[in-house]
């Protein structure tokens, strides 16, 4: 199937239509302007002037309070109830760097050990990608080799074309999605909403104010484990979540007991490397006992153990961490510092 | 979706015996409620699973009965947190969940045609019951050659599986072992001192042979020293190591140490493996 | 400004040099021009790191508590409202005196960083903040934009209580008008969230709380909360075996339950230096939760913020036989 075009009015009323059929999840904004993902009941519902959603697309996926069973212990039995499956999804609204995210956490929930609550979502949820409108001055994508009107990983990428979107056609369910929504979608203007992609991505490339060089940097840092640069750059770190909170690849996780008298699920919740507990051993002993072993932790993971281990980033340069950590601990600083220090 | 497919989702399971071994570890049997589940577990020795308790949570235990042994699991646990606590208060008959087996356990396969020295500390013994049970079995016993066992604890009654230690194995063929608790005891006739002095003084000869350890990080700190000494290779010496786990499945990832993942590539790893490991367990 | 931070480097080279103290922590410049990072001078080299200007938000108070363990010797550059940590630290025994120099800065107010990025021009690149006194010029690739300082003054320097710090061993520069301004009371917010009928007022902090995180950043930039472990992070506390208090769960009770708590356990040591609503990442108004404690101290126990001296005892930490006893 060719490429298409849609009008703004038509896209709309196309993701009103598929709200009827499936949980439409798209970048919605609090009272507070906070753009985070969250399910609409309308296209009317979404912050279409939206720059980056503070919370990436992954708490979709992996939400960050997510229900894995029930149990009932009442008569001294024992039944455990699996949850219901997710309902069909579409997410809506995902930029190249959180696309790029989702496909770097794919191979952690895939593998020897299935984990079906995130392979069904992602079985199940129809992703469309939006190329991004400007470059904010701590997105650094680019260094790690995305344009921001990429759409790999998208079943269907929209552009800003004129008064619509250029819409690429991906995958097999991002064609299904449009033959189920044909006349919503038009054959016109395909050249010019696809030159004015070229033009955009042109502009966008122009606008980045942040770069890294990337070249050497994880053999370098396998290097480093014992480096005292870690304990220097550990002592400003404050051991909140919002670096890992907000990173669209990390993943850790907590399994938790919710219950009352004998019935009783259990909750799989977003944790973080960066909390003290996170590795505590009930015996006491910690083996990432200090900010320096935690920090260590995370930049490790982030720029050499996620690599390892999948052949892929653990960074897409979404620069969230940059933009929000208190202390100003800025990843693309301790890229250049790896390169830098003996 | 069934129960089985789930990877975090625990199998219904039910205590068939509790063992009391010392004062605060009691070793739990358990059988898995649906028979065929029971049926199809399979085990290597040396491998983990998730034990659950509702009302309280999960943790991670390694199965100390021999694979061999089909009919049950049994786990030797210490009353140490809000999980074994609630384990420690059910009775015969209580339930639980189990989700697993995981990790890689010991290779008994390389062992094969070679002398095996095990040194175990306290509640370190229970891992390596299971590789223990499993040579020892008359399937399995021409596989191995000669079988040593250095096992000692804090106290005599920290001494776990005090059947098999002291009447069981030292009866059974060309195996030896040696006990040793590490203060003098009125009730306590044998050896007094601790694992790694032990280990010189006993003095088992390396060449060839593999040695297997668990215990405490101090024990095993000392006693890897020992095994240099005597002769053993790094490839040949093999120890489990003990990380947080919330997953067991390689995702949740808290026991990393680098970017290997102890719920996946370990709790067993060789000497080897283990010096290539950044210090960080 | 500038002879500020000549001062301040000057002291903190001459302290490192002499061995008095083992490590100066001030600020030093930033990734980008609107921001400043924490900095821990260990040599007299480093101490030509150190800056100080209006971007120097982060109260380093809370620093502290990573060395109060060890024996050496520490100086720490505050403001005016960090300086109420310092002393609030030293009543709870938390640092000893002596083992402290406390370098203080005078301060005309502190911007708030995201209302200066959302004057940046897209695609320009913020390259220097100069300010001239009156106003605040930003310095892009694309040209100069002068804007009056006040419009990028943080809240909470509308309401400043002191801008001189009210303990210190050296002052790096001659005291500065306040930033505070006429209109701000210090508790008008708060009496106008205390007018709010009961259900306003349970959706108001519904709706905020339901929007935490639960990223714990307000709790682990809180010089108050100095505790070794904290209640929510216990491994075995008996009483939550049954409950799911400290989990990781992210609902409304939950999150709830973590603010209240630690409002709770901030009353009476919360010097309101805005830190929890600073990097709060969505923007929760913690501070509107800590302020109505203050008023609460203020009205019922005639306690004044805590930290202005160390003479002043927290109304938690004594009884007195006319204590009202309102709730009895």
């Amino acid at each position: 199937m060719s490429n298409k075009t849609i009008t703004r009015d038509q896209l709309a009323t196309l993701l009103d239509r598929l709200v009827e059929k499936n949980r439409v999840i798209a970048p919605v904004s609090d009272n507070r302007g906070v753009v985070r993902f969250g399910e609409i009941q309308k296209a009317g519902d979404i912050a279409w002037g939206f720059d980056q959603a503070k919370v990436p697309a992954k708490s979709h996926f992996l939400p960050q309070t997510e229900e894995l069973y029930r149990y009932d212990t009442s008569g001294g039995e024992l039944k455990i109830e699996p949850v219901p499956p997710p309902r069909p999804a579409v997410i809506f609204g995902l930029h190249p760097c959180d696309l790029k995210a989702v496909a770097a956490l794919d191979p952690v929930f895939d593998g020897a050990f299935k984990d079906v609550y995130y392979l069904n979502k992602r079985e199940r949820t129809v992703i469309i990608g939006l190329s991004c409108r400007k470059v904010l001055p701590t997105c650094f994508c680019r260094s790690y080799g995305i344009e921001p009107t990429d759409g790999q990983g998208a079943d269907l990428m929209l552009t800003e074309a004129g008064d619509g979107y250029y819409v690429e056609i991906l995958t097999p369910k991002g064609e299904a999605l449009i033959r189920d929504n044909a006349p919503l979608f038009s054959d016109a203007g395909v050249a010019e909403g696809r030159r004015a992609k070229d033009a955009l991505a042109g502009e966008l490339a122009g606008q980045f104010q942040l770069n890294v060089d990337l070249t050497g940097v994880k053999a370098k840092v396998d290097t480093m484990f014992e480096h005292p640069y870690w304990q220097e750059l550990a002592r400003k770190c404050l051991g909140c979540g919002i670096c890992t909170y907000l990173c669209p690849t990390c993943h850790c996780f907590d399994i938790i007991e919710s219950h009352s008298g004998h019935r009783g699920c259990r909750l799989r919740c977003w944790d973080s490397c960066m909390f003290a507990d996170f590795t505590l051993h009930t015996s006491s002993h910690n083996p990432r006992s200090t900010k320096k072993e935690r920090v260590r932790n995370r930049f490790l993971h982030k720029l050499s153990y996620h690599d390892e281990r999948y052949g892929l980033a653990g960074c897409v340069g979404c620069g969230r961490c940059i933009a929000e950590c208190p202390v100003n601990i800025d990843i693309t600083q301790i890229i250049a510092d790896i390169e830098e220090v003996d | 979706m069934g129960i089985a497919e789930n990877c975090l989702m625990p199998l219904p399971a039910t205590i068939q015996q509790i063992i009391p071994e010392t004062s605060d570890v009691n070793t739990y049997r358990v059988t898995l409620d649906d028979p065929e589940a029971m049926a199809n577990w399979r085990n290597r020795p040396g491998q983990l699973a998730m034990m659950s308790l509702f009302g309280a949570g999960e943790a991670m235990f390694s199965i100390s009965s021999s694979p061999t042994q089909r009919d049950y699991l049994d786990f030797t646990i210490r009353k140490a947190g809000v999980v074994t606590k609630a384990l420690h208060s059910l009775e015969v008959g209580g339930k639980i969940g189990i989700r697993g087996p995981y990790g890689n356990g010991f290779p008994y396969e390389l062992m094969k045609g070679r002398d095996v020295l095990f040194v175990g500390g306290g509640i370190g013994l229970a891992p390596l019951k299971s590789l223990v049970e499993l040579m020892l079995d008359d399937q399995h016993r021409a596989d191995f050659g000669k079988i040593e066992i250095l096992y000692g604890a804090r106290s005599n009654d920290d001494l776990c599986f005090k059947q098999a230690v002291l009447e069981e194995w030292p009866k059974r063929p060309n195996c030896e072992v040696w006990t040793t608790i590490d203060r003098a005891e009125d009730t306590w006739k044998g050896h007094v001192g601790f694992v790694p002095a032990y280990l010189e003084e006993v003095a088992p000869k390396g060449e060839g042979k593999i040695a297997v350890l668990c215990g405490p990080p101090i024990m095993i700190r000392f006693v890897l020293i020992g095994l240099e000494k005597l002769g053993f290779k790094n490839e040949l010496i093999y120890s489990t190591l003990e990380l947080r786990m919330k997953c067991g499945v390689g995702k949740c990832g808290r026991c990393n140490i680098g970017h290997k993942y102890v719920c996946l590539e370990g709790p067993v790893f060789n000497l080897i493996q283990i010096k290539e490991l950044p210090p960080e367990f | 400004m500038k002879t500020v931070v000549d001062n301040l480097r000057r002291e903190a080279a001459r302290l490192l040099a002499g061995d008095e103290v083992k490590m100066v922590i001030g600020y030093a410049a930033g990734t980008d021009a609107a921001r400043t990072t924490p900095c821990f001078a260990t040599t007299p080299e480093q101490a030509a790191l150190l800056t100080w200007g209006p971007l120097c938000a982060n109260n380093l108070v809370k620093y502290l508590l990573d060395y109060r363990f060890e024996d050496t010797r520490l100086a720490v550059v505050v403001k005016g409202c960090d300086s109420r940590a310092v002393n609030r630290l030293l009543q709870d025994l938390q640092f000893p005196r002596q083992r402290l120099v406390v370098l203080g800065v005078p301060c005309g107010g502190q911007l708030d960083r995201a209302s200066i990025l959302s004057e940046i021009p897209p695609g320009a690149r913020l390259q220097d903040i100069e300010d001239t006194g009156e106003d605040l010029v930003l310095v892009t690739d694309k040209g100069r934009l002068s804007f009056p300082k006040d419009r990028f003054l943080m809240d909470k320097c509308y309401r400043c209580e002191t801008n001189m710090p009210v303990v210190a061993d050296f002052l790096a520069g001659e005291p500065v008008p306040s930033p505070a301004r006429e209109g701000f009371e210090h508790t008008a917010e708060v009496d106008g969230m205390e007018a709010l009928d009961i259900a306003d007022k349970s959706s108001f902090w519904d709706n905020e709380f339901s929007r935490c995180l639960r990223c714990t950043a307000c709790r682990n930039a809180c010089p108050a909360c100095s505790c070794k472990e904290c209640v929510f992070e216990q491994a075995v506390p008996g009483w939550q075996q049954s409950g799911i208090i400290g989990s990781k769960v992210n609902s409304l009770p939950e999150n709830a339950v973590f603010h209240l708590i630690r409002m709770f356990h901030v009353t009476g040591r919360c010097v309101d230096c805005g830190e929890c609503e600073r990097v709060c990442p969505v923007g929760i108004p913690l501070r509107l939760l800590y302020r109505k404690v203050l008023k609460d101290a203020r009205i019922l126990y005639g306690a004044g913020t805590p930290g202005m001296s160390t003479e002043t005892v927290s109304p938690l930490s004594e009884f007195r036989p006319d204590d009202p006893e309102e709730f009895m």
